[in-house]
């Protein structure tokens, strides 16, 4: 052909081609389908029709290779105008076909043929190695009937049947099999065996004699019929040795793992996406029947393989989950992931956490028989990578760099971009997968919860840094489709809120590649009313970090049980409290008498509401009332109270409307194996993970479920300390060895010691009372967290009052710490009270308690320094200075040469230490960190600081009568968290019009550092200056604030005014 | 150090003493009623939880029974001592006297801390109370009670003790049992009417028509409630309450000048007997400092919250037209308060007489218990008043006679009723 010709030539000629090219394949079909044709026949055929669908068939020739058989047209000479295509047989090379001219032809496009001859001999090939599988398949077919015959004949063994038909059907394996039996037989000593193997190296050894100085040239491959001789040899030997039923029990394992090969292959391969291993999982179960019979290495190294692909790459993590999880148990789990299309990513922390414990919990073992009722919330989960396929499906990946801004800025645009998120559009692929767990789940109300990359790593405290959110998931599919992806979309964006940034930069992870998982969950529970909620839910520990009684161990375990969702035993809520109770010693309750029941007793639920479709919190009472009834035993969570006495409500039944009614949970844990249950999941859940756990749960009425769980040493302000050994004895104040909890006070400037010996003394129970009240102004007065009470016996002691001092919980709410000091009175050492009065108070506001017993052995008390140092206390209280004898106030740094106390608590040890320390900004850091509510960092204070400055240097005294101003409280003790006030005294003589004036100047101070205070941390406040105006006879008299300024300790700091 | 230190059994005879001397009373009664007739000292072993043995001390104290089977508390404390149990035993049984009951005065207790024992263990702890002293307590010996950190529930575990140990039924063994179990109605009630029976006599004898009188009371728990509606109901005006307010930690004081309503109040009260301040504005009510009670102007005061309310300090604060207090709970008035009072010529209702209705309702308790037949409420409550008003009577008239200030005058006709009680039994 010759670029000459006229277009319309070359398709006439084109046309004519592949007319030919398709009659030849008409032809090449007709003979492939007579099956009644051998192979050879068939073959042979195919070199007399193919040279007819080509340009020049006359000198067209054929040959076809296929395994050691070769066809060719008569004549066959070789060329170098040759095309040749591989024949395959399901992917292996079995042989190929090429077809090539005898002398020169013209060139198209370089090539001696047409593109479309290409494509001819390429169906031509493919369509023989179909024929070719065909062919087999029937012989297999074949093979087999004889076989069943054989083996329903009795005329061999059966194995013998299995090996014999594998031989003519599948040599590959057939080999692999006869290796596997012959290291068998050998490694159980048959000397048969091991001669087979002899002689395999033997040939091997000689080789490598030969190439002992080549030694990169490779060893001779043995032929394939040399392999079947061997395996021919091996399973006659094993017939002599083994048991018929062992050699085919074997031969069926060793076949079984063969199946699993690709499921291997696939999940090694880390390239390949998570869609592919997921197919390969769902596969492999199907071929399997779900029996899953792998050879216990095998097992294992899929086991690591699928646990490093979907949970975590942690070697903790992993180490543990191998033991537990299970090849099959991942089919189960891949039915329920959502995932973006061609993803990677892994289902995150939450998730992995609460399907190892799943899985150690449903394991048969000693907790079986308590645990059978055990249940875990149906879950769906979104792969983490899915946020990032959403970002960039909307083009949104910009909002990765939001870390990177000011914090000030981030929380300024927090609010765009969760609208930003909530306004974009999911994938279809995550859509259709969120619309099947919907169909899955039904209306059942749903919890989205994050699972997040940074969650999984162990140690970190990420809990409650993003956001869970609950969905009533009512109405039609499109609105609870709708409600859903706009709640993944605002947890997704949590991410990207200003709280978890900050807190990852403050711990160096904000370079962590984060990546954020969705547990889509259903929330346990059922309608009460037009609520949705749990009978009651809460959370549990491990190791309990406050134990209200000498007789209870850590180990024994904490759970916080509330009616309702759990949402209120997770977070400490200020005005209410969780029933509490031991797992491992049930019946010692933190309150014990009626009273004590009844004011610790939770008052609040929270419930979703299914008519509003929001979830809420409201009065249990109201709850109660409007439909009590429906409640599921509620009889088990509340106590009846009447004529002083509270008990489980009667047979009869409640009267809710009447019956004076507290949640005590009295049934639950007396009268049903719920804490059975738990102390066995958290005992289990330790043992098998190695580590204290941390879990959520939740329960029907009926069952209980698991909802979460977690290693608990992440949990936050229960970090055992490290005790230090080389501290000087001198430097030590106290050390202690009985009931110690885990913590740590950084940096203590003041204490309040009650001396316990003098306090003895004293004679009149109302002196006592005063010590109380003393103790209840310096709380006031004090810096917030940085001092410690201690004292003897029974603080808060309510009957003799000589055992401890009066005080109630506002009188010391601001203590850091409660030290009770155990002095030996004569051979008796009086009991501590172990803060019981007002334990959960203690608990919620995370003050610590601690014992003293000064004269057990080997203790420390550093008696001489508490007595020795300057007492401030008649400085500070004046008008109690009587009791200054007894009440002694210690400002540390003045004592001990600038340096502060610190105190270690390590339970773990159960060792405690106080000792004089040098005060370094680090541990101020953490010690706000322990703080419910209130973080900070030096920022806070010292931008509090500047701002009190200026204020001052801004204010001109002549103007507004301003004799002089101080600054006192957190701002000037450098404890100010984001939430704190500026606190300034005014030493004002001006007239009311000044006044005035001046009232109106600071409040505009106030409403700007306010808007300020809240760009910058997010604590909203109505102004920011706490301001007090003291006259010249305040200042005489030292009333009220008065009393800062020139103060003993802790005096207010003066500022400079304006200067005139 | 020991004998500087506080100690309650001390205070208690040093105020017999001085009772004793100014009834003239001989040595030999002197040193009889100085000190208890009985103590048991027992130890209980309990078979823990755990499996192991605790031994707690137990104690029995019967003061004086001359005139009826001993009564008093049990009391469950880690850091009980003999001497806080016979110093209650003691004033028990001056307790008993001033409202002419016939008891006698007992204590009991067990040096534990309920904090630390479950209920099995505390269970353990009462049936081995009773059957240690089980030959020397019962319905006609000493009768027990609830006190610190013991409830109805201990008390029928004891009852039950008893009555398997004796082989009989004996309601009346032991007091503060729920109704239908051998409690008694009204006792809800009995505290606060029984302030209010004898602050009713007093304005009667001072010739103060109640209900042209008005009044302030501290605490809002059982016996403020109950005071306040029998003083509304006799016509009186109660003008505020006082509360403990849990989440802000401090009490305040709810007024309305022109008379709080009782049924308003409760029904904005949760059960825990807190007060919400923002619907009580709401309804017209000043709220004010946890002390400003005190400070009303009124004719008289029902302190029944805590002790030491009315102190050198608070006292200062009184209205010049205040002529009456009643004092609903125990020892809310110091000693240097009761000087003011004395000079300013203000008429005390003391305690031990007007807060006496608890333990003669535990009386009535145990003699239904006993004849196996249980009254009414009303009738309850009016025996209550019948008791209760000629206690007062007989107070105010010794007082009268004496010259004395009403709380010497109650003391004296206690100790002389026990004293005449021993003498004609011939042990003096």
């Amino acid at each position: 052909m010759n670029n000459s010709q006229n277009p319309i030539d070359k398709l006439l000629h084109d046309m004519r081609e592949r007319a030919k090219e398709l009659n030849c394949l008409y032809q090449v079909e007709e003979l492939l389908t007579r099956t009644n044709l051998p192979l050879s026949e068939i073959f042979t055929q195919l070199l007399q029709v193919i040279p007819g669908g080509y340009q020049f068939p006359n000198i067209c020739q054929v040959r076809i290779v296929h395994e050691d058989h070769t066809y060719q047209s008569p004549g066959f000479t070789p060329s170098t105008r040759v095309q040749r295509v591989d024949i395959k047989e399901e992917e292996k090379v079995i042989g190929f076909i090429e077809v090539s001219y005898t002398r020169d032809v013209p060139q198209t496009e370089n090539s001696y043929f047409l593109k479309d001859e290409q494509k001819l001999l390429q169906t031509i090939a493919e369509r023989i190695g179909r024929t070719v599988l065909h062919f087999k398949l029937e012989q297999v077919s074949r093979e087999w009937e004889t076989a069943q015959k054989d083996l329903s004949d009795k005329i061999k063994k059966e194995w013998m049947v299995v090996i014999d038909l594998l031989r003519r059907t599948d040599q590959n394996l057939y080999i692999h099999l006869g290796r596997k039996m012959v290291y068998h037989l050998f490694w159980n000593g048959v000397m048969e065996a091991k001669e087979l193997l002899k002689s395999l190296s033997k040939d091997q050894g000689a080789a490598q004699t030969e190439m002992s100085d080549d030694m990169n040239r490779p060893s001779q491959k043995k032929s394939q019929l040399e392999l079947l001789e061997l395996s021919d040899k091996t399973f006659r030997i094993a017939a002599r040795y083994l048991s018929d039923s062992d050699i085919l029990g074997r031969i069926q394992k060793w076949i079984q793992e063969d199946k699993a090969s690709f499921l291997s292959r696939a999940i090694n391969n880390i390239d390949m996406p998570l869609v592919d291993v997921i197919n390969a999982i769902t596969h492999y179960h199907y071929i399997s029947g779900g029996t899953y019979e792998l050879s216990p290495p095998m097992e294992k190294g899929l086991r690591v393989s699928l646990i490093r692909r979907f949970f975590s790459d942690q070697l903790d993590f992993i180490n543990i989950a191998k033991n537990h999880i299970e090849v099959r148990h991942f089919y189960d789990l891949v039915q329920r992931i959502i995932y973006p299309a061609n993803g990677y990513g892994r289902l995150g922390g939450k998730s992995a956490g609460l399907f190892l414990a799943q899985k150690i919990l449903t394991k048969p073992g000693d907790h079986s028989e308590v645990l059978c009722e055990l249940k875990f919330p149906k879950t769906w989960y979104i792969t983490t990578d899915a946020i990032l396929n959403f970002l960039s499906y909307n083009n949104l990946e910009e909002v990765n760099e939001q870390k990177y801004k000011e914090i000030d800025q981030i929380r300024l645009e927090y609010h765009n971009v969760v609208q930003l998120l909530k306004n974009a559009h999911f994938p279809i692929e995550i859509i259709k997968g969120l619309s099947m767990a919907l169909d899955d789940l039904g209306n059942k109300p749903l919890i989205v919860r994050s699972s997040s990359l940074l969650e999984d790593r162990m140690g970190m405290a990420f809990s409650g840094k993003y956001k869970s959110l609950f969905l009533a998931n009512q109405g039609t599919k499109q609105e609870r489709l709708d409600a859903l992806t706009d709640a993944i979309a605002e947890v997704y964006a949590s991410i990207f809120g200003p709280d978890p940034i900050e807190y990852r930069a403050e711990r160096g992870l904000l370079d962590f590649h984060e990546e954020m998982g969705i547990m889509i969950q259903e929330v346990v529970g059922q309608k009460v009313g037009d609520y949705y909620l749990p009978a009651f839910a809460g959370v549990a520990f491990s190791n309990n970090e406050f134990r209200w009684s000498p007789r209870i161990k850590r180990e024994d375990g904490l759970a916080r049980l509330v009616p309702g969702l759990g949402t209120r035993a997770v977070d400490r809520v200020s005005d209410d409290y969780p029933i509490l109770i031991s797992p491992g010693i049930p019946n010692l309750r933190v309150n014990v008498t009626a009273d004590e029941t009844m004011r610790y007793s939770p008052r609040r639920i929270d419930v979703i509401n299914l008519k509003t479709c929001s979830f809420e919190s409201m009065e249990i009472t109201a709850l109660l009332t409007e439909c009590g009834s429906q409640y599921p035993g509620i009889e088990n969570i509340v106590s009846v109270y009447e004529d002083d006495h509270i008990y489980s409500p009667s047979a009869l039944g409640l009267d809710f409307s009447k019956a004076n009614l507290f949640v005590t949970f009295e049934g639950w844990i007396s009268r049903t194996p719920f804490v059975k249950q738990l102390q066995c999941m958290l005992k289990t859940l330790q043992e098998k993970m190695s580590t204290p756990v941390d879990i959520e749960f939740a329960h029907d009425g009926r069952q209980l479920y698991l909802l979460q769980c977690r290693p608990q040493s992440s949990t936050a302000g229960n970090v055992a300390s490290l005790i230090p050994k080389d501290i000087a004895e001198d430097r030590i104040i106290f050390t202690a060895n009985r009931y110690i909890s885990n913590g740590k006070l950084p940096d203590i400037t003041h204490i309040v010691y009650v001396d316990p010996e003098n306090y003895s003394l004293l004679e009149r129970s109302e002196q006592m009372i005063e010590v109380g009240q003393a103790v209840g102004k310096l709380n006031k007065l004090l810096p917030k967290r940085r001092f410690i009470l201690m004292g003897p016996g029974r603080w808060g002691s309510r009957g003799d009052i000589k055992l401890g001092v009066p005080v109630t919980y506002s009188d010391f709410n601001n203590t850091a710490a409660l030290i009770e000091i155990a002095r030996k009175k004569g051979n008796y050492v009086p009991e501590l009270s172990f803060g019981t009065h007002f334990f959960q108070d203690l608990v919620e506001s995370s003050i610590r308690y601690l014992p003293l017993y000064p004269d057990d052995p080997g203790i420390i008390f550093n008696e001489r320094f508490l007595l020795d140092a300057q007492n401030y206390f008649p400085d500070i209280l004046p008008e109690s200075a009587a009791l200054a004898d007894t009440i002694r106030v210690i400002e540390v740094p003045r004592a001990a040469s600038g340096r502060v106390l610190r105190v270690l608590m390590n339970a773990d040890l159960g060792e405690a230490l106080g000792f004089l320390a040098t005060p370094d900004s680090q541990a101020s850091a953490e010690r706000e960190r322990v703080e419910v509510s209130e973080t900070a960092s030096d920022d806070h204070w010292g931008w509090r600081l500047r701002m009190a400055e200026r204020i001052a240097g801004q204010l001109d005294p002549g103007r507004f009568g301003v004799k002089a101003m101080y600054v006192f409280g957190s701002t000037k003790n450098a404890t100010a968290g984001p939430g704190s006030d500026i606190d300034l005294l005014i030493h004002f003589q001006g007239s009311e019009r000044q006044k005035q004036e001046l009232v109106l100047w600071l409040e505009g101070w106030s409403l700007c550092l306010a808007e300020i205070n809240y760009s910058r941390t997010g604590y909203k406040s109505g102004g920011l200056l706490d301001y007090h105006l003291l006259t010249d006879e305040d200042i005489a008299k030292k009333t009220s604030f008065a009393v800062k300024i020139d103060a003993a300790t802790n005096a207010a700091r003066p500022l400079a005014l304006k200067s005139q | 150090m020991a004998d500087k230190s506080f100690n309650a059994f001390k205070m208690a005879q040093q105020q017999f003493d001085g009772v004793a001397e100014q009834l003239g009373l001989d040595p030999g009664t002197r040193d009889l009623l100085r000190n208890p007739l009985r103590e048991y000292h027992f130890s209980i072993p309990v078979k823990m939880d755990d499996g192991t043995v605790k031994v707690f001390q137990g104690f029995r104290v019967q003061h004086n029974d001359s005139r009826g089977p001993c009564k008093g508390g049990i009391r469950f404390h880690p850091q009980e001592t003999i001497d806080t149990v016979k110093a209650l035993a003691t004033w028990m049984t001056w307790k008993c006297a001033v409202v002419d009951i016939p008891l006698g005065g007992g204590k009991g207790g067990v040096i534990c801390d309920p904090h630390n024992l479950s209920m099995r263990e505390q269970e353990q702890i009462c049936r081995g109370w009773v059957r240690q002293v089980v030959r020397n307590v019962g319905p006609l010996q000493d009768v027990p009670a609830p006190d610190v950190m013991t409830n109805a529930q201990h008390m029928i575990w004891m009852m039950d003790e008893y009555e398997k140990l004796t082989g009989a039924k004996y309601p009346g063994f032991i007091t503060g049992k729920p109704v239908g179990m051998g409690g008694s109605l009204g006792r809800t009630e009995a505290t606060g009417f029984g302030v209010i029976y004898t602050l009713r006599e007093a304005l009667s004898e001072l010739g103060i028509e109640i209900k042209n009188t008005s009044a302030a009371f501290q605490g809002f728990g059982n016996v403020s409630q109950y005071a306040v509606r029998l003083y509304q109901e006799y016509g009186g005006k109660a003008v505020c309450v006082s509360c403990w307010d849990q989440k802000d930690n401090k009490s305040y004081t709810f007024i309305k000048k022109s008379g709080i309503d009782l049924d308003e109040l409760l029904g904005i009260t949760d059960k825990f007997g807190g007060i919400d301040k923002a619907k009580a504005k709401g309804l017209g009510y000043e709220v004010a400092d946890a002390e400003a009670w005190i400070g009303q102007d009124v004719d008289i005061l029902v302190p029944a919250a805590l002790e030491n309310q009315i102190n050198a300090e608070t006292v200062q604060k009184i209205s010049a037209k205040m002529k009456v207090v009643a004092e609903g709970a125990n020892g809310p008035t110091t000693p240097e308060a009761d000087e003011v009072f004395k000079k300013k010529n203000i008429f005390v209702i003391p305690d031990f007489l007007a807060n006496a209705g608890g333990v003669t309702c535990s009386y009535f308790e145990q003699v239904q218990c006993n004849m196996n037949y249980f009254w009414t409420k009303e009738e309850v409550l009016s025996k209550l008043d019948n008791v209760m008003t000629a206690a007062f009577h007989a107070v105010y008239g010794l007082a009268k006679q004496k010259k004395a200030f009403m709380r010497d005058a109650a003391y004296m006709i206690a100790v002389a009723r026990v004293a005449e009680a021993c003498r004609l039994r011939g042990w003096v």
